[in-house]
Order: C-alpha cells, then sequence, then structure tokens
C-alpha cells in the first residue's frame, strides 16, 4: 500500500518551508531546496501528476539554477567586502558579497521549489475542491482557477501566437534584438487574448451557478478528517522555528 | 418544464455608446419554442441574449435598461439582477470556454453542474446518463473533456447546461465551429427539445435557424426588424428571395442605410419602401 500525504500535509508542508526560508541560515535553506528536490522523485505524493507537468519542472529547474547563479554571481561582485575569491572577466568576487547571494539564492530557490513541487503534483480539480471543502469563497476559487488554467495553457498560447507572428513575417526566429522586438508583438496579443478568454471562462462558470455554490454539510466531515496529525505537526514545526526566530530577533 | 417569455419595450444602452444596444424591442415568445435571433454584427444579439440570462448587469452594472421582461411567472422590469440559472441558461459562443477544466472526464463534467447546483445525489448520475443519451454523446462519458473535437465539445458544452433542466435555454451562435455534420447533430438535438424548453438561439447567418427554428426574430441595431414564423418570411411584403436570403437581405438594409446617411434619395426611397428608415 503505498502512503499518500493529503493535501492538508502538502498545504503544511509549504508553509514550513515558507517559514524555513525566511528564518533559517543559507546552508539549512540549500538543504532543504535538495530536499524537496529528492520528495519530488522519491514521494509519491510529490511526484508530478503528468508528463506535461514533469517537463514544465524540468525546465524550471534548468531556468531557476540559471537565475540562482546569477544572482549569487552579480551580488559576489557588486557587494565589497571580506576577502577575495579571484576574477571573472575582470570583475573580482567578494566574499561578503558571494555569502549574501547564497542566502539570497537559496531563499529564492526554496521559495519557488515549494510552490512548484505542490503544483506539478496537484490535479487542479483536487485543489480546487480541497479549498471549497476549506470553506474558501467560490469567488476567490474562481479566480484561483483561471489563474491556474492561465498559467496551464500559457505555453501553447505563447506557441500559437509565435507562429501567427511569424506567419506575418515577423523576425521571431532571427537575433536577439529582432526577437527582442518581436517580444512585443507577442505580448500584446498575448495579454488581450488572456483576458478576453480568463473573462469568457469566468462567465461560462457563473453561468453554470459556480459562484452560488452550497456548502456541502457532507464535506465538513472530509474537511475536519483533513487536519490529520502528519498537518498538525508540521504547523506545530513552523510555529517554533518561528517563534524560536522571533526570540532570537528579541535578544537582538 | 418550458417557460414563456415576454420582451416589452426592452431599451439598453451601454454608458459608453450613444446608440441603444437593444432599441424598443417587445416580442413574445410562446414556451416550448425555439427561436432564431438573426442580424449583423452588433446588431444586439448577443446584448439580448445575456440580458435574459442574467449576466448582463452583473458583468455591465452601469447599463441604461428600460422597458420589462417576463420569463413564465417572474416579472423583471428593466433587466434581470440576478444570474437565473439554472431556470435560464446560455451556452456562450466559444464552446471551448463552457469547459471548467477542474474534472478529468465529459461525465464528472456534466457532473459538476449539479454539484454548483446542490443537486449532486443518487439522482445525479441518471441525470447525466440521461443527458449523455439524449445528445448522442454517451461514448464521451469517460473522455477528457479537454481533448474533444469542436462539434463533441459543443454538445457536451450543451450537455453542462441541459442537465439543468432550464425552462429556457439559450445559444449564442452555436454553429459558428461547427462543420455540416455537426450542425446535423445539434438540429435534431434542437428538434428534440421542442416543447420541453424554450430554445433562442443567435446567429449571424439566416439558414441554420431557418431550419430548426419556428420563429425567426430579425434583430437590425437592436430594434426588431421581423418577427415571424419561417414561412411567412417571403408573404410579409419583404420578398427576400428577390435579394437572394434574409442573411444578404440584412447586409442589403445596412448597405442601404449607410448610403441614406450619406444622402442619397434612392437609397432612403428604398429604405421608406421596406419599411426601414
Amino acid at each position: 500500500m503505498t502512503f499518500r500525504i493529503d493535501l492538508s500535509a502538502k498545504f503544511a508542508f509549504v508553509v514550513l518551508l515558507w517559514v524555513c526560508a525566511f528564518t533559517l541560515p543559507w546552508e539549512y535553506q540549500a538543504a532543504l531546496c535538495l530536499l524537496v528536490l529528492a520528495g519530488r522523485f522519491a514521494v509519491p505524493s510529490f511526484r508530478p501528476q503528468s508528463e506535461r507537468s514533469s517537463a514544465a519542472f524540468s525546465n524550471f529547474l534548468l531556468y531557476s539554477m540559471a537565475v540562482a547563479f546569477f544572482v549569487i554571481l552579480l551580488n559576489s561582485i557588486l557587494i565589497r567586502g571580506g576577502s577575495t575569491y579571484g576574477t571573472i572577466l575582470g570583475f573580482m568576487l567578494h566574499q561578503e558579497g558571494l555569502f549574501f547571494g547564497l542566502k539570497t539564492a537559496s531563499r529564492l530557490l526554496l521559495l519557488t521549489y515549494s510552490i512548484l513541487v505542490f503544483f506539478i503534483s496537484t490535479p487542479l480539480k483536487e485543489l480546487i475542491r480541497f479549498l471549497q471543502q476549506k470553506g474558501l469563497s467560490p469567488s476567490f476559487t474562481l479566480i484561483l482557477l483561471l489563474t491556474l488554467h492561465f498559467l496551464d495553457h500559457l505555453p501553447a498560447r505563447i506557441h500559437q501566437i509565435f507562429l501567427a507572428q511569424q506567419a506575418r513575417g515577423a523576425p521571431v526566429d532571427a537575433g536577439i534584438a529582432s526577437r527582442s522586438k518581436a517580444l512585443l508583438s507577442l505580448l500584446s496579443p498575448l495579454v488581450l487574448s488572456s483576458i478576453v478568454e480568463s473573462i469568457d471562462r469566468g462567465t461560462a462558470l457563473e453561468l453554470r451557478g459556480f459562484l452560488n455554490r452550497p456548502n456541502d454539510a457532507n464535506r465538513v466531515a472530509a474537511s475536519t478528517a483533513g487536519w490529520n496529525l502528519l498537518t498538525m505537526l508540521l504547523l506545530l514545526i513552523s510555529t517554533i522555528i518561528l517563534l524560536a526566530a522571533i526570540y532570537r530577533w528579541l535578544l537582538g | 418544464m418550458a417557460a414563456r417569455i415576454d420582451i416589452s419595450a426592452l431599451s439598453l444602452r451601454f454608458p459608453e455608446s450613444a446608440a441603444p444596444a437593444v432599441d424598443s424591442l417587445t416580442v413574445s415568445i410562446p414556451a416550448g419554442t425555439c427561436v432564431g435571433i438573426v442580424g449583423p454584427t452588433g446588431a444586439g444579439k448577443t446584448t439580448l441574449l445575456h440580458c435574459l440570462s442574467g449576466i448582463l448587469r452583473k458583468h455591465h452594472p452601469d447599463i441604461v435598461a428600460s422597458g420589462n421582461i417576463r420569463i413564465g411567472t417572474e416579472s423583471f422590469a428593466g433587466i434581470p439582477e440576478d444570474i437565473l440559472f439554472p431556470r435560464v441558461g446560455l451556452v456562450l459562443q466559444d464552446q471551448f470556454v463552457q469547459i471548467s477544466g477542474v474534472r478529468d472526464t465529459v461525465f464528472e463534467e456534466i457532473l459538476f453542474t449539479l454539484e454548483n447546483m446542490g443537486a449532486a445525489g443518487a439522482d445525479s448520475d441518471r441525470r447525466v446518463r440521461s443527458v449523455l443519451q439524449s445528445l448522442g454523446i454517451e461514448h464521451l462519458r469517460d473522455r477528457k473533456p479537454t481533448s474533444l473535437s469542436g462539434g463533441e465539445t459543443q454538445r457536451v458544452a450543451l450537455a453542462t447546461i441541459l442537465v439543468a433542466q432550464p425552462e429556457v435555454l439559450l445559444l449564442d451562435e452555436p454553429i459558428t465551429a461547427l462543420d455540416a455534420t455537426a450542425q446535423g447533430r445539434l438540429r435534431s438535438i434542437l428538434t428534440g427539445l421542442k416543447g420541453q424548453t424554450t430554445v433562442l438561439l443567435s446567429d449571424s447567418q439566416i439558414d441554420f435557424p431557418l431550419s430548426v427554428c419556428d420563429l425567426i426574430l430579425v434583430l437590425d441595431h437592436g430594434r426588431a426588424a421581423a418577427f415571424l414564423a419561417p414561412g411567412e418570411l417571403p408573404a410579409s411584403g419583404q420578398n427576400f428571395s428577390n435579394v437572394g436570403g434574409l442573411d444578404r437581405w440584412l447586409q442589403l438594409s445596412e448597405d442601404l442605410r449607410e448610403l441614406s446617411d450619406k444622402g442619397s434619395r434612392v437609397a432612403a426611397r428604398i429604405l421608406k419602401g421596406l419599411n426601414l428608415s
């Protein structure tokens, strides 16, 4: 039998990681990043729910590592102080900047990885059902639903608009300067079409009574059952870490 | 059960526009009939359907409305303030947005409507199965709703509304993305609904409404240019066949009005002769 972590516990896990991202030293954050990445492969409840989300995760991983690298590099160059660690392209790398970069990058990665692993491993319908069970207002659920739908279809939409602009002779395949110019012609149809579709999608859901959705009495049991031991434990750890951080800060 | 619709002196104007979107419209639609609303782009077809569904006031709180609407036993001064679902169901022009994306199968997608209504229970499976059967889409029940063709999506979109058993069904340009086969299927579905549900469908072309509707409401600049049974159209004094069909006649009246506005006396005379000036 496979042990599955329910959505309450997954939420609590994200909360814990966010608390850690703002309170713990960067070494711990970096270790937690590796733990989250390992969890994506090892824990069934954190595995991607489809091939598409798996591919999106891999792409995001590459981009985030590139961003983290540049954050560390720029901080090492720009923030001066402490000893130096050599030069890159004639720029000196400074110790203080390096540690600040590591701190910023590890926090950024932990925040994004926790959210990313949560979303790639949680089917939309499960998330919506869970939020409704927890008594979240239908209006908020609708906004979340439309946002997630928009993000989910963003790559396909960009590809479609890219092809349309290419067919019109826009230099989308040329050099970086031409691509940057063409980006503007991609952005406006992307934003406009997304807004129009979001409005229509929201209207369609309203027209199916989504905003008047009643609170189903039989969901109360499921709602309370969601607060299991693991969830409570994770929230307790988060609270302890947070209180310890506040205590340390008060002591100066 | 189907509902009768009485629209009396209905006028709608968006604050940003000087011209009314619907202008002094008065029509009575008997319960259980299928009415085609035709007219060129901007004639007020979609506005009228949105108005009847109750979504118009929610999305345009500042719209200026006058007149009266009666749907079944309920009367509205001006326009309905709230969405009238499930009594009135509206299927939007883009059938793909009708699919919520939060359910994995067509069956669950249709069931989602009943969940929203708080009507999901022991009877809901039977209701969904019944709609699937009546629309001839039982074979799609386990398919992913977002992986269907245009025609299939159209029927699933229709099913998501019909499962609520609305008294009035509004279809905004339902055949825009459908091929001939899918149009034929929709035609037989609408024929099957006659007597059970009052159906209003809009289209910018006349052919499809002529083939399925009991009455045709021609909208022109928000006004009712004609409200007749398809058989009455040529006998009404406006011999549409002379100008090759109502859709082309509508275009002609548009062109005539434009010419008349530019000062053409001949165009003004023709418009007067057609009672359109």
